[in-house]
């Protein structure tokens, strides 16, 4: 019996694997999950390319440290200019404030190889320096862990898992073609299983594959010596911690989604439901929080993503912090939460009716 | 109770407040079973309810002795040809038919060589290479009756099957069904082409809003309108003598010349007395050259039973 099973999903997972993969109704889904590499890519890209250039104008015209360091805000710009010579770049800008004479605002900008330094002149006297540091690695570290958690897990990966998940049975009922497998001597649960596993097969290929582009995306822009030291540090865990995240979210929201497509005509109100509850985590008492999927996720990712900084203090005030779970904790609970949808899911599946005319 | 019978008890179907079938009763037996009525008879309800794609609100519903709930065991027994016009996408035919026969686990092997020897069966070798999406109404049907058939079942459920086919095809389809049937399997076809159905089928179940009006073999049905005055064609030599013999009984109501006096069409309440009478009538010297039941056929019997109202097509 369980040959027989297997044999099904697998043939099941094979008529699905065509059009959760290369659906044109998917292709949305595509765009989700790799537009943060594209946005990687450009930066690493636009980071090697202005190092360099620093690099090269400080062959060109070298500046001191010390020259840099003795430049105090008071100074005049022809004081500045004397010390360090003409910035590789400027600006200068007039205005007038009501009655006031004209006054002027002029930016320069020089670098020692590695960073800018910006000055900023009104009225000839050096009221503000800036030094722009370039992207270092555990800056860069925080920004790929807030992407992830904030745009990855909680859009990116929720919205294809709705876009795949919900049109494994609604969408097969809205194109009249479900009983296809309703012909065949096979058990609905086995159905329910071998189009979750398709639905779990692209999802977990599409956005590991993001996944992992996105981290190759963000490493690039480093030197090869930066990056062979992170990797023989925690590196490797790093990228198979997120990488096992990325699959159990799509375990996870995979689950809810194929019931939603079963029991739902229109999937858009249980899916904002849902996407509120998860966006609410962060506000939940303790013990609700734990029935949200994105806690769990949350407490596996190995970067803590650091609070937005612009958020009202009030809000702040509401937000409950909860220790975050431990590895096994998180992931029994979401094999746990997943294996209880989809009994839900399984019984819905054996009562289910073909009456295209009623969808 | 006997396991090779298709069987119906008191079964009702409703889509809300809307009725898709009352309390329908029957017993089908091995043979061509035709379900005949006007689009929203039920019809479909009823084969949708047997083949389990749908579940009864009330009553109970065997096939060969199974529920139709336990659809991993019925369709092992069962085909079914349903009008649904969709399939799954970007499928050539015989990827169709393979796919649908690796779900119920054959080996890749058996999957081809059943694929390809049905694919044959309906006529369509020269098309299996081709997308069913771009396949002719005709085509899809029979691709449909051979998804149907592939697995070689004790039980064919076919909606509306020879709708859309050429006549050539057609005919090799009826006979199709005819072998089928002659094996002890059963052939469920529903239609609304009359002629045809009395054609091809053993039994017939009658429909109409729902309801089954009246079922059986079709003379049995005919014979038991007592209302209605069964005709009766009759092409003899001397018409006007038969028909003044005739009018002697009191059970003759009415006798008909025919314009090219070549015969005479008699209404009698009482057929029996009347082939009688007409054995006496044929020694006595009058020479009878045919005699052919006038309405014994399925569209008399849906007109007697249902009237013009709900007229299917001839």
């Amino acid at each position: 019996m369980m040959k027989l099973w297997y044999k099904q999903i697998v043939s099941v997972v094979r008529l699905e694997m065509k059009k959760t993969f290369f659906s044109k109704r998917g292709l949305w889904v595509y765009l989700l999950a790799f537009a943060p590499v594209v946005l990687y890519m450009v930066h690493s890209v636009y980071a090697i390319r202005e190092r360099q250039h620093l690099a090269q104008l400080a062959t060109e015209h070298p500046i001191s440290q010390a020259a840099f360091n003795d430049i105090k805000t008071g100074l005049s710009r022809d004081q500045v200019v004397e010390k360090l010579g003409e910035p590789y770049w400027q600006r200068t800008r007039y205005q007038h404030i009501g009655n006031e004479k004209e006054r002027s605002f002029v930016f320069y900008k020089y670098t020692d190889g590695k960073n800018d330094v910006n000055y900023h002149f009104e009225d000839d006297k050096l009221t503000w320096i800036n030094r722009r540091d370039p992207d270092t690695f555990p800056q860069s570290q925080l920004i790929f862990a807030t992407s992830f958690q904030f745009y990855f897990l909680r859009l990116a990966i929720f919205f294809g898992c709705v876009g795949i998940f919900v049109n494994l049975f609604r969408g097969e009922m809205l194109d009249k073609s479900l009983h296809f497998y309703m012909l065949t001597p096979m058990r609905r649960e086995v159905l329910l299983a071998g189009k979750y596993f398709a639905g779990l097969l692209a999802t977990a290929v599409i956005f590991t594959s993001s996944t992992a582009l996105q981290w190759w995306a963000m490493l690039w822009q480093f030197e090869r010596g930066v990056i062979v030291d992170f990797l023989a540090g925690p590196g490797w865990t790093q990228f198979g911690a997120y990488l096992s995240v990325t699959a159990l979210a799509c375990v996870g929201y995979g689950s809810i989604f194929l019931a939603v497509g079963l029991l739902f005509r229109n999937p858009i109100i249980p899916t904002a439901v849902v996407l509120l509850w998860e966006s609410a985590n962060p506000f939940l008492p303790p013990l609700l929080k734990k029935t949200s999927m994105i806690y769990y996720l949350q407490s596996l990712c190995p970067v803590t993503a650091p609070p937005d900084k612009n958020m009202p203090p009030l809000i702040n005030l509401l937000i409950s912090p909860t220790e975050p779970a431990t590895t096994l904790t998180a992931v029994t609970c979401i094999v746990l939460l997943t294996l209880l949808v989809l009994v839900l899911a399984s019984r819905l599946a054996r009562k289910l009716e073909i009456n295209y005319s009623t969808d | 109770m006997k396991n090779d019978l298709i069987t119906l008890d008191n079964v009702s179907r409703f889509y809300g407040e809307v009725l898709g079938v009352n309390r329908v009763t029957l017993s089908l037996p091995p043979g061509i079973t035709s379900l005949v009525g006007p689009n929203g008879a039920g019809k479909t309800t009823l084969m949708n309810l047997m083949a389990g794609l749908i579940r009864p609100t009330r009553g109970r519903i065997r096939v060969l002795g199974l529920s139709p709930t336990q659809s991993h065991k019925l369709f092992g027994l069962v085909g079914y040809a349903t009008q649904f016009d969709s399939f799954p996408k970007g499928l050539s035919g015989f990827q169709f038919i393979y796919s649908f026969l690796r779900l119920f686990g054959y080996s890749n092997s058996e999957c081809k060589r059943l694929a390809n020897q049905v694919i044959e069966q309906v006529g369509l070798s020269d098309a299996a290479g081709r997308k069913v999406a771009g396949y002719s109404k005709g085509m899809r049907q029979r691709i449909r009756l051979a998804q149907a058939l592939a697995h070689d079942p004790r039980v064919l459920i076919l909606d509306e099957p020879l709708n859309g086919l050429d006549p050539l095809v057609r005919s090799e389809t009826i006979n199709l069904f005819r072998r089928y049937a002659t094996e002890g399997r059963h052939v469920l076809v529903s239609s609304h082409v009359l002629h045809e159905v009395d054609m091809i089928s053993d039994q017939v179940v009658l429909m109409s809003g729902g309801y089954v009006v009246a079922e059986g073999q079709i003379q049995g049905v005919r014979s038991e309108i007592q209302e209605r005055p069964v005709k009766i064609l009759i092409h003899c030599k001397q018409p006007s003598m038969l028909a003044s013999k005739a009018f002697e009984q009191d059970y003759i109501v009415e006798a008909q010349l025919l314009t090219e006096g070549s015969g005479v069409l008699i209404k009698t309440r009482d057929a029996d007395r009347f082939y009688r009478l007409l054995n006496h009538l044929a020694l006595n010297g009058i020479d009878i050259e045919g005699v052919t039941p006038a309405d014994d056929n399925v569209n008399s019997v849906y007109d007697y039973l249902i009237g013009d109202e709900e007229k299917v097509s001839p």
